[in-house]
């Protein structure tokens, strides 16, 4: 399996001098193309960071990060912005969305940057990806008149508007309630069925349950990794056993 | 604690901090400086008038007067505790000579005097009574500060002369707006003065009690006695003498109270951005059991030290500047003698700017009650935020570049987060573009023709002499000769007396000869073709309450003469009060002459003047630029210097309030900022749309203030003109200059801001804003 992004030996740290606190310790990991990757850990042990890190958002301190072969560390901020807004796709906890902009035009932000002439053929792509999501019909609304769930699927969309090699996932269900989570869980098994890379950071054993190999950290080190090859839904009690086993005896 | 926290807010924002300390020491400065010129101005006007025993009561009269009459009035009032009748001889500026020059284009009546015996004393400099010998004279301190006389210079009137001996303070006539100006000289030179101008009477009371000033104006009016003049009073002299500087301390009042809004808009949107920002530690400090008045108190504190900073700057700034402001008000008026008391009240003029702030501050943390702690802790950010309409799609947009959109949807949905901003434009650019149109309107060649000069290349001005129609007619002669000159006219300036509405006469100076030959501008009617025709100048036909079409009778040895007003013009030469006529007359003396020329295109205006100047020594040769430069080319300095003045003070407002407003919009927006970034925005595209955000604020804020100078600046303009003696007024517009090359100024200066304040953008850490 191609690799699109490999992380060697990452070193993070915040704060400078003797405030300096070190997130990310020698952290070496590779994510291959569509493959489903879940990262587990506690608060503070650096699993957010760590996709940051990858994504090219925040920069390391030693180590390196390629993203298809090239360091993240030799491109430039704008060549950055331009591989965030065309090859990657991000998901967060919170909706991240603009308070000015309704919901199509939140989705249409990124890749609009890009194609301003071409809006009309964008916006159709938006629409069929509202629908495809079960958001249709809520084009017009301000972000303030959609539910929790509904905003989390918008920032599917957007993720997606850009036919992204690889999505990114910070606690994408964390705010969301139980029914809500399932179905924002299928849509990823969905997305990554179609060959999209996916790596999600989560607390939960359901959602990691979803992806075929995840990486758990401790104190800014991965501290294990469990393979489970690729969803099917009745495994899927095994696959939590075994993801909440590990977790257990990592003492995580 | 606080200092702590002071400390380290400050550490974090120097550029927000010094700004806005730069803002309330302006605003403390010109409130400090304006209680502290009201005091001495006050102080100084008392001090004048008291040692000059300024009469409580003035009426002039010019005409017989019956002195025993009078005096037993005088008498018999209860009110009066002193009266006397001073002659004041009336000279025509033309027969006064001061040095090189004479009075002739003097705006004043000029007129001499002698000492007064028991009040109304003219006053030196050190405030003592001046008791002038014989050939010597003292002349009223305004003609030494428009350089008009020196100390040593020779005076004379006929065959007079006198040497100024020193300059003196009148408590009546100090001021420019007063009509006339003494002289002083001995009581013999006095005497010897006395047949050579005509006599006009002021005839004052000092009353036991002022506050009977009212009844006492009945009295004398029912006793009808001598009054065919103004009845000036007390308060009115004060008024007079207060007048020119108040007008500055006015302006100086005005200014502080736009300097005084600016701080506190920037101050308001400081704050409320600070709040928005520690809205989650509000809303924790609130869980944890805060008082809101310890809370208040944090943000307080900055707030205090940063108004304490700037009022203490302010008002140290307003002691050092206020020497140069008080200079005009100790030279007219003399000491004010309340030094303490003006410092005291200055410093009370910091304190107040303190205190607004304070209260201000006090009132927009307000906001803090209104904020729930459990939103705050939950969300941190405010969740009922209006935001504002949002018709423009992103999704309908087929014109503007993402960027763009993004910054002109953005001002169009928080119109009342831009409103600030806008304001403080709209006030930039009136202050640019008002001083600069009326510099540019003043300044033009065709606006001369608005003010009493006609469309002439060359003037030859006569003084008096006895000559004057001989060397007029020898110039004439030699113009007619001249191939270079392709015609010319020659009028003369006459003193008539007319007949004024109240039945009493005054003295009037007629322009005569051929008033087509280079015309002025009329704002009403036409010029006097005919003989029995007369135009007069804006202020003077407003003197004599006249207009177009109305009679105006002269009075004459041979009788009277009927003239019809057919014109009205502005006139700013002269005093503004001047008359045309086109009739023929051989009586009187003629006042002075001019000998209009046009010259032949292919003609040097220069050095035709020169040539002239040459063969007529007698004659004050100029061409038109010269005299323009000479009439109100000091007026036309003025104004350039403050709009050159108004154009830096509106570019730096610009850029100071721009980068204040950026720095802090930049806070505001750091979550939105951190979203665009991760989402593949860079640094150029997000410093793309503040520059489109400031630059559509700029936009409107210039149509905005642009409109308001063509319209309000305009009539404020006009008002400023009118006490020239322009009658009509319109704006000359560059529009080069008023709407490419100002405007595009301030677009750099707002630009640079924006490109300052947004020079931090990329340092925002993505992570720590995406994760809120």
């Amino acid at each position: 399996m191609n690799k699109i992004i490999v992380g060697d030996q990452i070193v993070k740290r915040y704060g400078i001098g003797s405030e300096a606190r070190q997130v990310l310790d020698r952290v070496s990991v590779e994510i291959g193309q569509g493959e489903f990757v879940a990262v587990m850990g506690p608060s503070g042990s650096g699993k957010s960071t760590l996709m940051f890190c990858l994504s090219g958002m925040d920069a390391i301190d030693e180590g390196v990060v390629l993203y298809n072969g090239k360091p993240l560390s030799q491109m430039g901020e704008v060549e950055l912005a331009d591989l965030r807004r065309r090859r990657m796709g991000f998901v967060f906890q919170q909706p991240t969305l603009l308070r000015n902009l309704n919901v199509l035009d939140n989705i249409l932000l990124p890749s609009l940057r890009d194609n301003r002439k071409r809006v009309a053929e964008l916006t159709d792509k938006a629409r069929s990806l509202m629908k495809r999501v079960g958001i249709a019909g809520l084009e017009s609304r301000e972000i303030t008149q959609v539910s929790g769930g509904q905003l989390q699927r918008v920032g599917i969309c957007r993720a997606l508007m850009g036919d992204p090699d690889i999505i990114f996932g910070d606690e994408p269900t964390g705010a969301l309630n139980s029914a809500s989570a399932q179905e924002m869980m299928e849509l990823f098994t969905a997305i990554h069925t179609e060959g999209t890379a996916i790596m999600l950071v989560t607390h939960d054993a359901q959602v990691a349950a979803r992806a075929e190999r995840v990486l758990f950290m401790r104190d800014g080190a991965i501290a294990s990794e469990l393979l489970l090859a690729r969803y099917r839904q009745e495994e899927a009690a095994a696959r939590v056993s075994r993801i909440t086993d590990r977790m257990t005896s990592l003492g995580v | 604690m606080y200092r702590r926290i002071i400390r380290r807010d400050i550490a974090r924002n120097k550029l927000i901090t010094l700004t806005m300390t730069l803002f309330v020491a302006a605003a403390a400065l010109l409130v400090a400086l304006a209680a502290l010129l009201i005091v001495h101005l006050s102080g100084s006007i008392d001090t004048l008038m008291t040692q000059a025993r300024t009469p409580h009561m003035t009426q002039m009269h010019a005409g017989d007067l019956d002195a025993a009459r009078l005096a037993a009035f005088a008498e018999q009032s209860e009110h009066v505790e002193q009266y006397q009748a001073v002659e004041f001889v009336n000279i025509d500026g033309a027969r006064i000579r001061i040095g090189e020059q004479t009075l002739a284009g003097s705006v004043q009546d000029n007129g001499f005097v002698k000492q007064n015996e028991s009040f109304d004393y003219l006053l030196d400099l050190d405030g003592q009574v001046i008791q002038p010998r014989d050939g010597e004279v003292y002349i009223p301190i305004g003609y030494w500060r428009d350089g008009t006389a020196k100390l040593g210079d020779t005076v004379t009137v006929e065959d007079k002369t006198f040497t100024v001996s020193g300059f003196l303070r009148d408590s009546q006539m100090n001021s420019p707006l007063a009509s006339s100006k003494r002289l002083l000289v001995s009581d013999q030179a006095f005497a010897e003065l006395r047949p050579l101008g005509s006599i006009e009477y002021l005839i004052e009371f000092r009353l036991r009690d002022l506050s009977t000033l009212t009844a006492f104006q009945t009295e004398y009016t029912d006793a009808g006695l001598e009054a065919n003049g103004p009845a000036l009073t007390y308060p009115l002299f004060r008024m007079l003498n207060a007048i020119s500087d108040g007008m500055m301390i006015g302006v100086l009042l005005l200014v502080s109270l736009l300097v005084v809004v600016i701080a506190l808009l920037c101050i308001r949107f400081t704050l409320l951005a600070k709040l928005e920002d520690d809205y989650r530690e509000i809303g924790a400090m609130k869980a944890i059991g805060m008082r809101l008045a310890d809370i208040k108190r944090l943000y307080l504190a900055k707030y205090a030290a940063i108004a304490a900073a700037g009022s203490v700057l302010g008002f140290a700034a307003a002691c050092a500047l206020r020497g140069a402001l008080l200079d005009n008000i100790r030279l007219y008026m003399g000491e004010s003698g309340n030094d303490a008391l003006a410092l005291a009240i200055g410093a009370l003029g910091a304190l107040l700017v303190l205190l607004a702030i304070l209260g201000y501050v006090s009132g927009v943390l307000r906001h803090i009650r209104r904020i729930p702690a459990a939103e705050a802790l939950r969300y941190g950010v405010s969740q009922s935020d209006k935001v504002g309409a949002r018709r423009l799609r992103l999704s309908r947009n087929r014109l503007l570049p993402v960027n763009l959109f993004l910054g002109v949807q953005d001002v169009l949905s928080r119109k009342r987060l831009y409103a600030t901003m806008l304001t403080v434009l709209i006030l930039a650019s009136f202050i640019m573009i008002v001083p600069h149109n009326l510099h540019h309107t003043i300044s033009q060649r065709s606006f001369s023709g608005y003010m009493g000069i006609g469309a002439y290349d060359l003037r030859l001005d006569l003084q008096q002499s006895p000559d004057i129609a001989e060397r007029a007619t020898a110039i004439a002669d030699k113009m007619a000769a001249d191939p270079d000159i392709s015609r010319y006219t020659v009028l003369m300036t006459k003193s008539f007396q007319v007949r004024t509405a109240e039945g009493t006469t005054q003295t009037m100076r007629i322009e005569l000869g051929d008033q087509d030959a280079f015309p002025v501008q009329y704002s009403k009617g036409g010029s006097p073709q005919t003989a029995d025709k007369i135009a007069l100048s804006a202020l003077q036909a407003e003197e004599l309450k006249v207009t177009v079409g109305d009679p105006l009778v002269l009075a004459s040895d041979s009788g009277d003469v009927r003239l019809e007003v057919s014109g009205i013009y502005s006139d700013i030469t002269h005093g503004g009060k001047t008359a045309k006529a086109s009739f023929a007359d051989d009586s009187g003396d003629i006042v002075w002459a001019v000998v209009y020329a046009e010259l032949t295109a292919s003609s040097d205006a220069a050095a035709k003047a020169a040539a002239y100047s040459d063969s007529f020594p007698y004659a004050k040769v100029s061409d038109i630029e010269a005299f323009i430069d000479q009439t109100f080319g000091s007026t036309i300095r003025a104004v350039g210097q403050a709009s050159q003045g108004a154009i830096a003070v509106a570019l730096l407002i610009a850029l100071l309030v721009t980068l204040l407003f950026i720095k802090l919009l930049l806070a505001k927006d750091r979550y939105a900022i951190a979203v665009m970034q991760a989402f593949g925005f860079t640094n150029r595209d997000i410093k793309l749309q503040y520059i489109t955000r400031s630059l559509f604020v700029l936009l409107l804020g210039l149509s905005v203030g642009t409109l308001l100078a063509n319209t309000l600046g305009e009539r404020l303009a006009g008002a400023v003109i009118a006490s020239f003696g322009a009658s009509s007024f319109e704006f000359a517009i560059d529009p080069l200059s008023a709407y490419v090359i100002y405007p595009v100024l301030m677009g750099c200066a707002v630009g640079l801001a924006t490109l300052i304040g947004t020079s931090g953008s990329g340092n925002i850490i993505l992570s720590e804003h995406i994760k809120e």
